[in-house]
């Protein structure tokens, strides 16, 4: 029976930890990275270089997942790998449970660790930097300290996870609800937070006021340049920062559904704020 | 900016690129983030205060630039660091909104550089195919790491590095032609704040898109809008109300599927 060691999995675990981006291309993504991580687990099971070649072969093809939750997937191939040097595998089934772990872990891994607890932990180091001048470096500091250990100990989890459980064990993992319940929840905490930058972040003013010289009849004199109608004040009145929501939700739907890329929103940003500096001064609104 | 600056900052712009030796982990996702990148190029230029209060308008702007591989990747280093480097080289004597709006510019201009880099690099590492197949074929389990490790970083540090130093260096060319505070008529700053603002809803509007899942979630983002607008709690405050509902949330939604899994 053959047994990877520990230090092999450590070995193939941070290879792919640290590397797994390196030479990311469109034929085979991270193929070349994959490999790389599996080369020292393929050394330590397989004696002949026949063996060595066939195994090495079927991890350099496509290989694409979200690379920091996606470590579970390394961790079941080294299972497989293992295995299959003791013969209760097949070359077959590996490559197929490759192809298959790609979509569900770079689902989750995408929605989940990238676009939610990515944000959630910046917004957090975001508000700690704004309360004061002199504390604003501690942000960014609790950001690099907290991100890559709590990810990689969730990855280096993950690895071995995928290792000791196997397929089935991954199946448990993502398929009972609790998965599904950790994503609903991860995207309720996120909306909230998100809603919030929303309103303390995006400007949006609309600056069209009209300046008048007003006669006071009380006082029997006249006020010069007097602001007697201001579009912004009285939008916000009726809804506070209603502009930015509009904006964003705008942004949104061009992104999302007329699927603008983040360039051409950019473009269009700025044609606005041309537009809207030069209706401020027109009237009055920027001296 | 003095040479040494330059090529700081130009190593900083490599290391938290995509696929840098670091790993994306401590690269991309850390070094990566205009927060970090902000504290970062204060330290390196001596002015972490306003670096940073740079830096977090930058973070809303990219917030929803996460996904290395995905639809809005490209090296977002570029533009946070090329961003608030420029900003502070060329920001002398500006206020702070203004110095934002020049912020946005030079992170434009890098990040349009990080985008053609991006495609070269993607580009470039395709015959390492070749490479990786060779010792793959003689079973070579020692020599994996020359295609993805090696040759993958010597084209990744090629395209990072290189540029970053020669749009570093011609910002610092530029701004020896004089005091740009007083060369930019009053309207193009002015105009540079208001872009600043409404960029941010940029970032927003993308992170909804991985966000906003069903119809009845925009209600959930309403939620923390209007946390902020009417009853004006600070966005950390409201991120402790989120955590909080959010773990009544799970506790709820658990416990419903699993009395459903008991009467099945």
């Amino acid at each position: 029976m053959k047994k990877l060691s520990e230090k092999t999995l450590k070995k193939s675990f941070f290879r792919w930890f640290f590397w797994n981006g390196c030479s990311q291309q469109a034929e085979s993504m991270q193929g070349m990275a994959f490999g790389q991580s599996m080369a020292p687990v393929i050394d330590e099971l397989y004696e002949k270089k026949e063996d060595k070649a066939a195994a090495l072969r079927r991890h350099i093809t496509l290989f694409n997942t979200e690379p920091q939750v996606g470590a579970i997937c390394n961790g079941v191939v080294c299972g497989l790998e293992e295995a299959n040097a003791n013969g209760s595998c097949t070359p077959e089934l590996i490559s197929s449970v490759k192809v298959a772990l790609i979509g569900p872990t770079s689902a989750i891994g995408d929605s989940l660790w990238v676009a939610t607890f990515i944000p959630i932990l910046l917004t957090i180091c975001l508000s700690i930097s704004q309360t004061s001048e002199s504390v604003a470096w501690l942000g960014p500091v609790i950001y690099m300290l907290v991100y890559p250990l709590g990810t990689g100990i969730l990855s280096w989890n993950l690895f071995k996870l995928g290792y000791k459980s196997g397929i089935e064990g991954m199946q448990g993992f993502m398929s009972n609800g609790r998965m599904n319940s950790l994503t609903d929840t991860m995207t309720v905490l996120g909306l909230i937070v998100v809603g919030a930058l929303t309103a303390s972040f995006v400007n949006f003013t609309l600056p069209i006021q009209i300046i008048r010289d007003v006669f006071d009849a009380t006082k029997g004199e006249l006020l010069t340049n007097q602001v007697i109608f201001d579009a912004d004040k009285i939008v916000n009145s009726i809804f506070p920062k209603v502009l930015p929501l509009l904006l964003t939700l705008f942004v949104y739907y061009l992104y999302s559904k007329k699927k603008w890329s983040p360039l051409k929103l950019m473009g269009l940003i700025l044609v606005l704020a041309v537009i809207l500096t030069f209706i401020g001064y027109a009237t009055g609104f920027y001296a | 900016m003095q040479i040494y600056q330059i090529i700081l900052i130009a190593l900083f712009v490599y290391l938290g690129s995509i696929g840098s030796v670091v790993g994306n982990t401590i690269g991309w996702y850390t070094l990566g983030r205009p927060l970090v990148a902000s504290l970062i190029v204060g330290l390196i230029m001596g002015d972490v205060q306003t670096a940073v209060l740079v830096g977090i308008s930058l973070q809303i702007m990219y917030m929803g630039n996460v996904t290395p591989g995905g639809a809005v990747a490209w090296d977002l280093s570029y533009a946070t660091y090329i961003g608030v480097a420029g900003a502070l080289v060329f920001g002398k004597g500006l206020d702070v909104t203004q110095v934002i709006g020049l912020a946005v510019v030079f992170a434009g201009i890098g990040g349009l550089v990080g985008q053609i880099m991006w495609n070269v690099s993607y580009a470039l590492n395709l015959p390492l195919n070749r490479v990786a197949y060779k010792y793959a074929e003689a079973g070579e389990t020692k020599k994996m790491f020359i295609p993805n490790l090696v040759l993958g970083q010597l084209i990744g540090f090629a395209c990072r590095f290189i540029p970053a130093v020669i749009v570093l260096t011609s910002m610092t060319a530029a701004s020896g032609q004089g005091d740009f505070a007083s060369i930019i008529p009053g309207w193009v700053t002015t105009a540079l704040g208001v872009f600043g603002g409404m960029m941010a809803a940029l970032g927003m509007g993308i992170i909804l898109s991985f966000l906003l899942k069903k119809k009845y979630h925009v209600i959930i983002f309403l939620a923390g809008f209007i946390l902020v607008t009417y009853f004006n709690l600070s966005t950390m405050a409201v991120a402790v109300v989120a955590i909080i509902t959010a773990i009544l949330y799970y506790v709820a939604n658990t416990s419903i599927s699993s009395k459903r899994e008991e009467t099945l």
